[in-house]
């Protein structure tokens, strides 16, 4: 963790969840920023041990590893997977946080293989999120399935982290920028200037945007894709078929209300793959797309 | 008929998403709540302040500061310090040595030849306490309120202050006003001295009855009080992300007892031998005004700023100031600060070095060289390193000199022989802990 002394104000940062974490505070005293920083820091650490799956032992370990028992749930977890309940639904099946071995056989490490066929047709059957079934306290997972929050969680670790800090300081305008997934819940007069990495040259921005208030999230496979003979595959699996989306943008960012919202329409519209822009467009929101 | 059902997905994630949050934040903000309610901040710090030969000061400074909610904050000072060691008493070297009456009267002490003549009867412990109120009005208004008071064996101050703090310009532009009034009362050892009366000696007298009579006849009864009242105006102007600038200006009248009890000054005949001691006298008002004017500006990883202050008064002293930190971030947990500061001064019109023998006696005069002519500088270094759980520790270093100079004074026969403006050579050491 450390603390610098900005202009501005404060800049925080650690690593969490896989990701660089920073917190922008518009506050002067040194002693409220470290409490600032403090809270974020663990909220982001107690989100990420408890829906990790990487993890042994937590919550999302008990799901997957419950083979075909019920089993008993706390009300966050009950609320986070009634959220990704409804994303499947509102998704058409398209978004799916269940769809685990079929990402585990799209390994993105430079193996430069395609799965075959025999093997995707093996993991649809442990596929979708309909064979789910949720009561108020407990959850039953067909035997041979799991779930992996990793669409979701660290946005709603940005959204629960700014939500606190805006409850406990509700007239100091802070940045939470979780990994690029951002929130800002107090508006800021002059607004916190965001860059939206170039997906063609990483590390660099490729356009500015002022936030005075609200939320963006950014999906793309950017980072994570593999090319074999020519053709681009990415990260995001359409979970009906068990292939990568094809001509999905390179990335797209959504700004929304919140952090949930906006990573939830980035990713949807990913996997509408060519109709990206034509989706985001109904949704009535801004956003960047890199083709 | 597809496009329609996806136009509801926004609204419907948005609903979606405002019930996952909503539900959350409330139950586990219960269980957090305890753990991160720390609006408490605690500075402690040691300081030694040792001048070569002269004062040392020990200090002990305790500040608690306790913010309530996002508008108020209550900040409470305390400072012990105990100070012992001699003091220049106004009085010139001569070629031999020389012997004073303590100012209490009882006893006496002697100064070698050559030596500035100190005073080393200087001994005391001082309590000091504060505490101030500051209350954000509304958007554009603060305000603060504070008592002070302190008390040390021969004196007593005790004061209250206020101010007020209006923002323009979305904050950009801070206008302030505040003003502080103080009583003092001085109750000095032996009692205070007549003005410009003659030492008298033990010696002198064939009995310790007669002593005590010719010495009673240099002393006032009772104490005396001093009443300082302050204003100051001042703008604070952002003039980018990255500088602002500061201005005030102040008003400051004293009246009342302002003559140091304790002070005296030769009086010299033309070889410069002395004939006689007398007790100085100061006026009883003293109006000044002075300038501030700073900038201040944060770097890529650090802090600077340059600060420069005039002011003068009806006694006739002028000084100016010219003072710079800068501060440097090894790493986002530690820093390194820098201290440089100018300070020069013009003499009060009633500064003399020495009086002549046989020279109309003064209305006022004193021989101090705190209110002659002057320069000083001071160099410093400060080292401050952040430790776990938010708490601070810090180092300060400074080198301290005061050079007097002659405001212009004929020094007259063996007086040339000596350093009637010794430099004064301090050392101050701090150990500051934050939590």
């Amino acid at each position: 963790m450390s603390l610098q002394p900005r202009p501005w104000g404060f800049l925080g940062s650690f690593n969490a969840m896989a990701s660089p974490c920073e917190l922008l505070m518009a506050v002067n005293d040194e002693h409220i920023a470290r409490q600032m920083l403090n809270l974020a820091y663990d909220e982001a650490k107690r989100i990420e041990h408890k829906f990790s799956r990487f993890i042994e032992g937590n919550m999302v370990w008990q799901l997957n590893h419950a083979q075909g028992e019920t089993t008993p749930i706390d009300a966050e977890t009950l609320h986070l997977l009634t959220f990704a309940q409804q994303c499947f639904q509102l998704s058409e099946a398209a978004f799916d946080i269940s769809a685990c071995p079929l990402m585990a056989l799209w390994r993105f490490d430079g193996s430069h293989r395609v799965p075959s066929q025999t093997d995707i047709d093996d993991a649809l059957h442990h596929v979708g999120f309909a064979h789910i079934e949720l009561t108020d306290t407990t959850v039953f997972m067909p035997a041979g399935m799991s779930v992996d929050f990793g669409g979701i969680g660290k946005e709603y670790a940005v959204d629960r982290t700014a939500q606190l800090l805006a409850q406990r300081w509700p007239k100091t305008s802070v940045l939470v920028n979780f990994g690029g997934d951002i929130a800002c819940p107090i508006s800021k007069d002059d607004g916190w200037q965001v860059g939206i990495e170039n997906p063609q040259k990483l590390d660099n921005a490729a356009a500015l945007l002022t936030i005075r208030q609200g939320a963006l999230a950014t999906s793309g496979h950017t980072r994570r894709y593999i090319e074999i003979a020519g053709k681009r595959y990415g990260h995001i699996i359409n979970p009906n078929n068990g292939y990568p989306v094809e001509q999905a943008p390179l990335s797209v960012t959504v700004l929304a209300p919140n952090c949930v919202m906006a990573g939830m329409l980035a990713t949807m519209s990913m996997l509408k793959g060519p109709d990206a822009e034509a989706f985001l467009q109904q949704q009535g929101v801004d956003f960047k797309v890199f083709r | 008929m597809q496009l329609t059902s996806k136009q509801s997905i926004a609204s419907a994630l948005a609903l979606a998403s405002c019930s996952l949050l909503s539900q959350q934040v409330s139950a586990a903000d219960s269980a957090e709540s305890g753990a991160v309610n720390d609006d408490w901040k605690v500075d402690a710090a040691i300081m030694y302040y040792g001048e070569q030969d002269r004062v040392q000061a020990a200090e002990a400074i305790g500040n608690v500061q306790k913010a309530f909610g996002d508008s108020s904050l209550l900040d409470m000072k305390i400072v012990v310090d105990s100070l012992t060691g001699a003091s220049a008493s106004g009085a010139v070297a001569q070629s031999e040595s020389q012997t004073f009456t303590r100012p209490s009267g009882d006893g006496q002490y002697t100064v070698a030849t050559g030596d500035t003549p100190l005073d080393d009867t200087f001994h005391d412990t001082r309590v000091q306490l504060s505490a101030n109120w500051q209350e954000v009005i509304n958007q554009d208004w603060t305000g603060n309120i504070g008592v002070y008071g302190s008390k040390e064996f021969d004196y007593l101050s005790m004061g209250i202050n206020g101010g007020l703090e209006r923002s323009f310009n979305k904050n950009n532009t801070t206008l302030s006003l505040s003003g502080a009034f103080t009583n003092d009362v001085v109750d000095p050892v032996g009692g205070r001295p007549v003005a410009m009366s003659e030492m008298v000696f033990r010696g002198d007298y064939g009995n310790d009855a007669d002593y005590q009579a010719a010495f009673d006849q240099t002393r006032l009864a009772g104490d005396d009080t001093k009443q300082t009242s302050d204003i100051m105006f001042g703008v604070t102007q952002i003039i980018n992300r990255n500088w602002l600038m500061q201005a005030n200006y102040g008003l400051s009248s004293v009246s009342g007892y302002m003559t140091d009890p304790y002070k005296i000054l030769s009086e010299v005949d033309i070889n410069g031998k002395t004939q006689a001691y007398r007790y100085e006298n100061r006026p009883d008002s003293r109006l000044k005004h002075s300038v501030f004017l700073l900038t201040k500006g944060a770097l890529d990883s650090g802090v600077v700023d340059f600060s420069y202050r005039y002011s003068t008064d009806d006694w006739d002293i002028q000084s100016q100031t010219l003072e710079t930190h800068y501060r440097y971030y090894f790493s986002p947990s530690m820093y390194g600060q820098l201290h440089l500061r100018y300070y020069q001064q013009q003499a009060a019109e009633f500064y003399q070095p020495f009086l002549m023998s046989g020279d109309a006696i003064p209305e006022y005069a004193s021989a101090d060289y705190r209110i002659g002519d002057m320069t000083a500088y001071t160099i410093g270094l400060k080292f401050g390193q952040r430790l776990s759980g938010g708490h601070e520790l810090s180092y300060r270093l400074e080198y301290y000199q005061q050079n007097p100079e002659n405001n212009g004074t004929e020094i007259p026969g063996q007086l040339q022989n000596y350093d009637l403006f010794p430099a004064v050579k301090a050392i101050i050491a701090q150990v500051s802990y934050s939590f």
